[in-house]
């Protein structure tokens, strides 16, 4: 997948003046964040269930590597291969393996960000095998050849009109329509198609047990148990930190994933492979791979602050809150991940020198971190890998910033520990300031501030400072008297 | 935590923002409070809490800002400021900044223990809700991200509003949604933010309410400035002003 992460502020300043866009995303923290709320609130109680999964998730992250071991040995024992991948392209390398080893001319695939990470479809592609998304919104998007929008609905901003011309054009829709059900009829028709023929089976996993080997699959159209039970071969694709302690977690985790990711109590699909298809069992595959890809991850797990963004369980609960992606959508994130979830997990997997905008573009309003049912500290994250920026930190890949902001908070940290030094800058910045007053405000600075001058005004600073001012303040409210003005 | 005695004394934090810019502010907190029968104190060796650099990622220098902090306002037993976003600062990054440095760390705990934000003060510490405001017409509030999410603080800034004489409280549509300030996100991301700022305002007209109120010094900086440039005629004001009755918009 074409990494763009650079050219975040390009893309984001195109995608905000895109009216179709906004008005899904406008619509998002009333209607989505909403239906959360009160989805969450068929719990007992909301607050205990979310801090619950986040213990899960935090003890995930604690007992990381014993839990992928278990998980190995038990999937092992149900008859599933286990493969490791240490990066993207091994992860790739393997599922191509597979593909030439049983001399498929196609996959189909269910909806899966690691796949996305790895740069799959491109990989097949290339090898002359097709990939096939068949999540109908994964699949609109991977014909358009875009990246996903949403981690939920990743084709959720393209219009009908759009959909239906791609439909004509591509997959051999007979007459052209904007009604939702004939467009998924017809998208029905032609997966159905590659379904019925598929030798080999991608997806995802959501969850993986260490305590049973089973691994767990949460979706809403039913194609993801086609890609694992018509297809010969099943391969399925998680990243290291989606492994679960106990079945009891993983039940837990589907109640909070459910809620968090589309407002349901339950997902219409919940799928548990354990093994591939056994002795006397009527579907399932014949063999089950599970490929645990690393790509990066056991790098972070030596960082303690670091390691803690993989607790993330890929819900996208902390999109529909984010102010930041409301206003511009998936694209700009220029990755598998966008949103929050994206500025938390792509610094770490591509670097903090190839994502500076994903961990600054962000108020740290905390929106994400009050939802997030894994735990995620998403502010607190953004503070360390912008430290660990201005460092220019090895590990991480820090950039260091540019001279004169260095030299700029060197100055500002001696004022900040020097009150003489401090009130003097005050002094020499005043005049410099409100040369600019017109009538008390200022509307611009020549060419300071330019971003925040394009749309406000600022108070001229005081003549006065509270500092300045202080000493005849006391003295008038000390004479007031005990109970002062009033 | 109510603190009984012949006078109290709370020591002010006037973060930089209000020292700089809105100094009306401070001494809108230092009138309330005396009408109140606290006595303000003013350590004029404050500077700023850190946070701009905490917030770029310049740990060392907001370090700095921490320890000087600590310093001055380490003798105190009650903080009080106007700014959510500041106490946040003292309250949880001061620990982790100084988390290797176990004199500096208890310390800064201690300090983090006895800071408050204005409207927490005044509510949860005083026991007060009627501070003797007054303010003819609705108000709406601005649930500022710091003080909403990084204090818990929500209903206090609201019930000294509804006790205002004369004010009827509206609700705010969205009030937690974030105005897009964010310190220098406003200025490198400007176009987000402009959108930010922009359905903030828009919501604040469709409250319908005369006043928007709110207690963050960034906010008040952005929803004033946006609304001085496009819609001169609402004002946004700082609680500690509308309980002073010292009015002045940003």
């Amino acid at each position: 997948m074409e990494i763009r992460t650079t050219i975040f502020n390009e893309v984001a300043e195109r995608e905000i003046r895109n009216p179709y866009a906004r008005l899904f995303l406008k619509a998002m923290p009333a209607v989505i964040a909403k239906r959360r709320t009160v989805v969450m609130g068929s719990f007992p109680d909301p607050v205990a269930a979310q801090a619950c999964g986040q213990s899960i998730r935090a003890e995930v992250v604690a007992r990381l590597p014993d839990l992928l071991e278990q998980f190995e040995r038990n999937a092992l024992e149900r008859g599933a291969k286990i493969l490791w991948a240490r990066d993207a392209r091994e992860a790739c390398e393997m599922v191509l393996a597979l593909a030439k080893e049983r001399d498929v001319s196609y996959v189909t695939k269910g909806k899966s960000m690691v796949t996305e990470e790895m740069g799959l479809n491109d990989a097949l592609a290339d090898s002359g095998i097709e990939p096939f998304e068949t999540d109908l919104g994964e699949f609109i998007a991977q014909q358009l050849r875009r990246p996903p929008f949403h981690i939920v609905g990743p084709a959720i901003n393209v219009p009908v009109e759009e959909v239906r011309d791609l439909f004509m054009e591509k997959i051999g829709m007979e007459k052209p329509t904007t009604d939702p059900v004939e467009l998924g009829y017809a998208a029905r028709l032609f997966l159905r198609d590659k379904f019925h023929h598929a030798a080999l089976g991608v997806t995802g996993v959501n969850m993986a047990v260490a305590e049973t080997g089973t691994i767990i699959n949460l979706e809403n159209e039913g194609n993801i148990r086609f890609n694992k039970a018509s297809p010969r071969t099943q391969i399925s694709i998680m990243s290291i930190e989606k492994v679960v302690p106990t079945m009891a977690d993983a039940m837990h985790l589907i109640r909070l994933l459910s809620r968090n990711c589309t407002g349901q109590a339950i997902s219409a699909y919940v799928s548990m492979d354990s093994g591939p298809k056994g002795a006397g069992e009527i579907d399932g595959p014949e063999e089950l791979f599970i490929i645990i890809v690393d790509n990066g991850r056991s790098r972070i797990y030596a960082d303690p602050v670091a390691r803690e963004a993989l607790r993330c369980i890929r819900c996208g609960g902390c999109l529909n809150l984010c102010p930041v992606y409301t206003k511009i959508g998936g694209y700009p994130y220029g990755w598998a991940y966008s949103g929050p979830m994206g500025q938390v997990l792509t610094p770490l997997l591509l670097g903090l020198d190839r994502t500076q905008d994903l961990y600054r573009a962000c108020t740290l309003c905390g929106a994400c971190r009050e939802v997030c049912p894994a735990g995620v500290d998403h502010p607190s994250i953004f503070l360390y890998y912008r430290s660990k920026d201005v460092e220019g930190d090895r590990g991480l890949r820090g950039k260091r910033r540019p001279w004169w902001e260095s030299r700029l908070f060197g100055l500002w940290g001696r004022a900040a520990a020097h009150s003489a030094l401090w009130n003097l800058g005050v002094r020499v910045a005043r005049p410099l300031v409100n040369r600019y007053s017109r009538g008390g405000v200022i509307s611009r600075m020549g060419g300071f501030f330019q971003g925040w001058f394009r749309s406000r005004n600022l108070p001229v600073m005081a003549e006065e400072t509270f500092h300045e001012r202080w000493r005849r303040l006391r003295d008038e409210i000390s004479a007031g008297g005990p109970k002062g003005e009033a | 935590m109510i603190h009984r005695g012949p006078m109290k004394h709370v020591s002010l934090f006037i973060p930089c923002l209000v020292d700089l810019f809105l100094p009306e502010i401070g001494e809108a907190t230092a009138r309330v409070l005396r009408r109140l029968g606290v006595e303000p104190l003013y350590h004029e060796a404050q500077t700023c809490c850190g946070q701009p650099a905490m917030n770029a990622g310049y740990r060392d220098q907001a370090r700095n800002a921490a320890k000087h902090f600590i310093d001055v306002f380490g003798g105190d037993d009650i903080i009080v400021s106007p700014s959510g976003s500041c106490v946040c600062m003292v309250k949880h990054h001061y620990p982790l900044l100084l988390c290797d440095e176990p004199v500096w760390l208890r310390r800064a705990e201690e300090v983090s223990e006895r800071i408050f934000e204005l409207s927490q003060y005044i509510v949860d510490v005083l026991g007060i809700e009627d501070v003797g405001a007054s303010f003819q017409g609705t108000v709406t509030y601005h649930e500022s991200c710091h003080i909403l999410r990084g204090l818990g603080v929500s209903d206090q800034p609201k019930r000294l509003i509804q006790k205002a004489d004369g004010a009827t409280f509206v609700p705010l549509p969205f009030a937690e949604m974030c105005c897009g300030f964010g310190g220098e996100f406003a200025e490198n991301y400007h176009y987000i933010s402009e959108e930010m700022v922009k359905e903030k305002v828009e919501n604040y007209l469709e409250s319908g309410a005369d006043l928007l109120v709110l207690c963050e010094p960034g906010c008040l900086l952005n929803i004033g400035g946006y609304l001085s440039r496009n819609h001169p005629e609402k004002k946004a004001l700082h609680i500690a002003s509308f309980l002073a009755g010292t009015e002045r918009g940003g």
